[in-house]
């Protein structure tokens, strides 16, 4: 006898469906490079939006998405091996995918802020730091990708693995939200039954993550206490250049000078 | 007669990079003419795709004539032999299989070269909208090189 349950919530099902499309957006457009440079600086800005959202649905979001449901603590992760565990979501395996997942892509995403390509793309970031650290973090983003390739693949060959190994598809509940399960299991957890995360969490967690996205996609520097350092190493360089010609000249002016009317010099 | 060919082509290869100075003198200079390169596509970038309400068409075209003249001012001359190992401004980033891909090199070199100079001819013009694709073009062909023989960070 089998029973259908809701497993994930609309909001989760997005994100893991944007999510996916964004990474492989991403890495398509840094291999291509040229124009498609500056996508992959919006992507991932996206991602860092999506993965914040995903954070805050982790505490805030229906019984399933919570990391408190799902985290691989030690004796879950044993029970699992021993065949023991019991559950509809993640099981212990692919919570710890999942948690290595972000993970990576919190260091892809984070030092990709900072990172710059030596041609024309820096990121959003890029003049918090000094050259060298950039270079350095760019070194971390081009390295952590491997890390992070080889969690997608794990994460695709379990799936192929569920489907034909373990006769469990795992890809319809990610796509309906729905999942059906013996209905003795059923019966076993419907004393925690999900809670439901309705439209004002969704509301909140939305905010939060578009806010930190805005913020690192250079709406920090716009903050009056940070524009000190947001003036770009060359401009900061050529306005005092500039302003011992011309007295007179305020920072902004010279600013815009220099970038009109290098002719002058 | 092939032998002395290329003999001949091979003494007037070495004789270019002893015109181009030491070891370090030519990593050196290649360095700043990539540097030099370096600012004039910032200052496209930000002109015509981050900040396109500050372009200034004699200030883009004057950036892109400089990007076509580091491109046209024979920067092979540069690529001596033992060019891969060194300290100009810094340590050089260019991998020893330079020397092994001389077809490919040649290839991304030419790339550069004719995407800078149609560069230059499009700032000429003024159509921002062509600038921005042949500005992606020569991005492009940083790239390839940059992919090809020039060490990561990682």
């Amino acid at each position: 006898m089998k029973v259908t349950i809701h497993l994930w919530d609309l909001p989760h099902r997005l994100f893991h469906w944007l999510l996916a499309a964004s990474v492989a957006a991403a890495y398509v457009t840094a291999k291509v490079g040229g124009e498609w440079i500056d996508w992959h600086g919006r992507l991932g800005v996206f991602i860092l939006g999506l993965l914040v959202f995903r954070i805050v649905w982790g505490f805030i979001g229906s019984t399933h998405s919570r990391f408190v449901t799902f985290f691989p603590t030690f004796s879950r992760v044993k029970s699992y091996v021993k065949g023991q565990w019991e559950g509809i979501g993640h099981n212990p395996f692919g919570a710890l995918s999942v948690i290595g997942l972000l993970l990576t892509l919190g260091v892809q995403v984070g030092t990709g802020l900072f990172a710059n390509d030596d041609i024309a793309f820096q990121g959003p970031l890029f003049n918090f730091v000094d050259k060298d650290d950039s270079d350095k973090l760019t070194g971390w983003h081009n390295s952590s990708i491997n890390v992070l390739l080889g969690l997608i693949a794990l994460h695709l060959v379990a799936i192929v693995y569920y489907r034909v190994a373990k006769k469990t598809n795992l890809v319809k509940p990610m796509l309906t939200g729905k999942k059906e399960i013996p209905r003795v299991l059923a019966e076993a957890i419907s004393a925690h039954e999900a809670t439901k995360a309705g439209v004002i969490r969704f509301a909140l967690s939305l905010i939060i993550s578009s806010t930190v996205a805005w913020g690192a996609a250079g709406g920090i520097t716009q903050l009056p206490q940070l524009t000190k350092i947001t003036n770009p190493c060359c401009s900061v360089t050529w306005a005092s250049a500039g302003t011992s010609q011309s007295n007179q000249a305020t920072p902004e002016a010279t600013q815009q000078q220099t970038a009109q009317a290098p002719a002058s010099f | 007669m092939k032998k002395k060919l290329t003999l001949a082509v091979l003494i007037a290869a070495s004789a270019t990079a002893a015109v181009a100075g030491p070891i370090e003198e030519q990593i050196r200079w290649r360095q700043s003419a990539y540097s030099f390169a370096a600012w004039n596509i910032s200052k496209i970038k930000s002109q015509v795709v981050d900040h396109p309400e500050t372009y200034n068409k004699d200030s883009v075209a004057a950036a892109a004539n400089a990007i076509a003249a580091v491109a046209n001012s024979g920067l092979g001359a540069l690529y001596g032999e033992g060019t891969d190992h060194g300290i100009g401004w810094k340590e050089t980033r260019l991998k020893p299989e330079f020397f092994q891909k001389k077809e490919e090199v040649t290839k991304v070199a030419n790339t550069f070269n004719e995407a800078a100079n149609e560069l230059a001819k499009v700032a000429a013009t003024g159509d921002t909208a062509a600038i921005k694709t042949q500005f992606g073009k020569v991005g492009e062909s940083c790239k390839a090189c940059h992919d090809l023989i020039r060490i990561k960070d990682q």
